[in-house]
């Protein structure tokens, strides 16, 4: 199977304002402020993901920490897909030494449509403060999960080794989504640990989507000390509110075309963008070319071009009355041919070209 | 005698055209055709927007009027098609919609099932679909992406959707794995609201 040419890559920006009540195994009890901002990248053959959190607590001391991970995925051969994967860390709290960590998996992914199965390996370092050395990190895990409707179930074993600490976990965690209504509970135990604590623990949360931009967040819980990140265990009561900062775009962004320029130079980038606004107004502005006119062609106008108006940035737009639904366009630079623009998906037109689809929602 | 001919098929033409005044635009060779096939949807109860919507492109694209009657053709085949899986019940937009999906690559059954899992309207839903196989997704996994939201998921939460599962039946994941598998220890670590 070969990816689909118009795989593309999807930005989300969010960045989490919430408080939360909490207490570290051996401290007393805080309540604290945090944010959150995070942001990923899905492309079409892996990920990146770049988190932060800075928490202040009540009794004025903060902690900041960050992480940054990428995967990439292989094309799957009999079902089976590999991944491979690095991500970093620090975190630091009040004048306590900071952690940092450096790790690198390798997972197998076994799946059909619903249940699979993932074989995953790590190793890395792991380091607490300035004068101790890192300590390595291997540790193997196994998973499977089932899935029904908007239901899912994953159950994991885990054992790690982080320099003479050990420990197994073996947790099950159920996800459910009812229309804007994300669930999450996982349950677990620890258990043949040395070093690194031993019990049952159990999280569960709840993402409420108000709007597409914004979510409220609610989540409590108990969960174990994580060696490999310095984090030490705690239960937690905590709500904020996400906010995305960064719209998903709709389609690819700006890339060469078929067809050629009116100059008979190599074709430019053209790039459409769907904007809809209220009262079934929708503006539509196409990105990138080096023209003197540009027009639009569509169901919606009847099929008679239209000419765009210029936009800042060197961009074209018009706002037009454009219905729910699938609607089929073409642009046109300076009277040359008729092109289907990227930010659609381009289909046979019937007449030896390609036309561009695209949805208003 | 071929002016008499000619004559006949410009009174043709013109007739139509009065019928459907923006046929007026199309080729006057395809235009006598084309209302005879929008005649011949009309009485079978389907929709002649998409139909005209077709002619005019061709005219916009300059395309010789057997292109133009052939696409037109080709569209009342395929809104036929959409039609019958879809049911009787389908509004206009639905088997527009649907016909688009049939001509992506998606199966019919597939149209079917959805018309059986989701209240309608269907038309985002179908939308959908049509997009991830056009995109080159393999149709069955676009149709189960598409099945398993059906019965719950928003518009909006389907289009969201398909941003997401695009990229993950891209790599050869089911969808289902694009929501439920979250394994590794960083992904505990980053629950939400976690401090």
């Amino acid at each position: 199977m070969s990816f689909p040419r118009t795989a593309h890559p999807q930005v989300n920006a969010t960045v989490d304002l919430g408080a939360s009540a909490v207490r570290y195994d051996g401290f007393l009890p805080s309540s604290a402020a945090a944010v959150t901002p995070t942001f990923t990248w899905d492309g079409a053959r892996g990920g990146l993901t770049i988190r932060g959190t800075y928490l202040r607590f009540e009794g004025g001391n903060r902690s900041l920490q960050g992480s940054v991970g990428a995967s990439v995925f292989t094309q799957p051969v009999r079902g089976w897909r590999g991944e491979l994967s690095a991500s970093a860390g620090a975190s630091s709290y009040a004048g306590f030494p900071s952690f940092w960590h450096a790790l690198g998996d390798v997972r197998l992914h076994h799946d059909s449509d619903r249940h699979g199965l993932v074989i995953g390996a790590t190793a890395g370092r792991s380091s607490f403060g300035t004068t101790r050395p890192a300590r390595p990190v291997a540790a193997a895990s196994i998973a499977t999960w089932l899935r029904r409707d908007q239901v899912a179930v994953l159950a994991s074993v885990h054992r790690a080794f982080i320099g003479d600490t050990q420990y197994s976990d073996i947790d099950m965690t159920v996800r459910a989504r009812q229309g804007t209504l994300a669930l999450e509970t996982s349950v677990g135990a620890r258990f043949w640990s040395r070093g690194a604590g031993r019990g049952v623990f159990g999280e569960g949360s709840g993402t409420l989507a108000l709007t597409e931009r914004i979510a409220l967040v609610f989540s409590a819980g108990r969960y174990p000390t994580d060696p490999i990140r310095g984090s030490i265990a705690g239960r937690y009561a905590a709500a904020s509110l996400r906010v995305r900062l960064h719209s998903l775009p709709h389609r690819d962004p700006p890339r060469l075309v078929n067809g050629s320029g009116a100059s008979g130079d190599p074709p430019a980038p053209v790039a459409l963008a769907v904007r809809p606004e209220r009262d079934g107004l929708v503006r539509l502005i196409i990105h990138g070319p080096a023209a003197d006119r540009v027009e639009i062609a569509g169901d919606f106008t009847q099929w008679q071009p239209v000419l765009l108006a210029p936009a800042t940035g060197g961009a074209w737009e018009a706002l037009l009355l454009i219905p729910r639904g699938v609607h089929r366009i073409n642009v046109r630079l300076s009277g040359g041919a008729w092109l289907a623009p990227s930010g659609t998906t381009r289909v046979h037109d019937d007449y030896g070209g390609d036309v561009g689809v695209f949805l208003v929602p | 005698m071929k002016r008499v001919a000619l004559l006949a098929v410009l009174m043709v033409a013109t007739r139509a055209a009065a019928q459907e005044p923006r046929l007026e635009r199309v080729d006057p060779a395809a235009r006598a055709p084309v209302a005879a096939l929008l005649d011949s949807a009309r009485a079978t109860g389907l929709s002649t927007e998409p139909l005209i919507q077709r002619a005019l492109e061709g005219t916009t694209k300059g395309a010789p009027a057997d292109r133009v009657i052939a696409a037109v053709r080709r569209l009342v085949a395929d809104l036929g098609r959409a039609r019958e899986a879809l049911g009787p019940s389908a509004a206009p937009p639905e088997i527009e919609a649907g016909a688009a999906a049939l001509r992506a690559g998606a199966p019919p059954s597939v149209l079917t099932q959805l018309r059986v899992a989701r209240r309608p309207p269907l038309t985002m839903a179908l939308a959908v679909l049509a997009d991830l196989v056009a995109s080159g997704v393999p149709a069955d996994r676009a149709a189960a992406a598409v099945l398993t939201l059906a019965s719950t998921a928003r518009d909006a939460d389907l289009l969201e959707f398909r941003r997401a599962v695009e990229r993950d039946i891209a790599l050869g994941a089911p969808p289902a794995a694009a929501t439920a598998v979250r394994l590794d220890a960083s992904a505990r670590a980053a629950r939400p609201g976690r401090p």
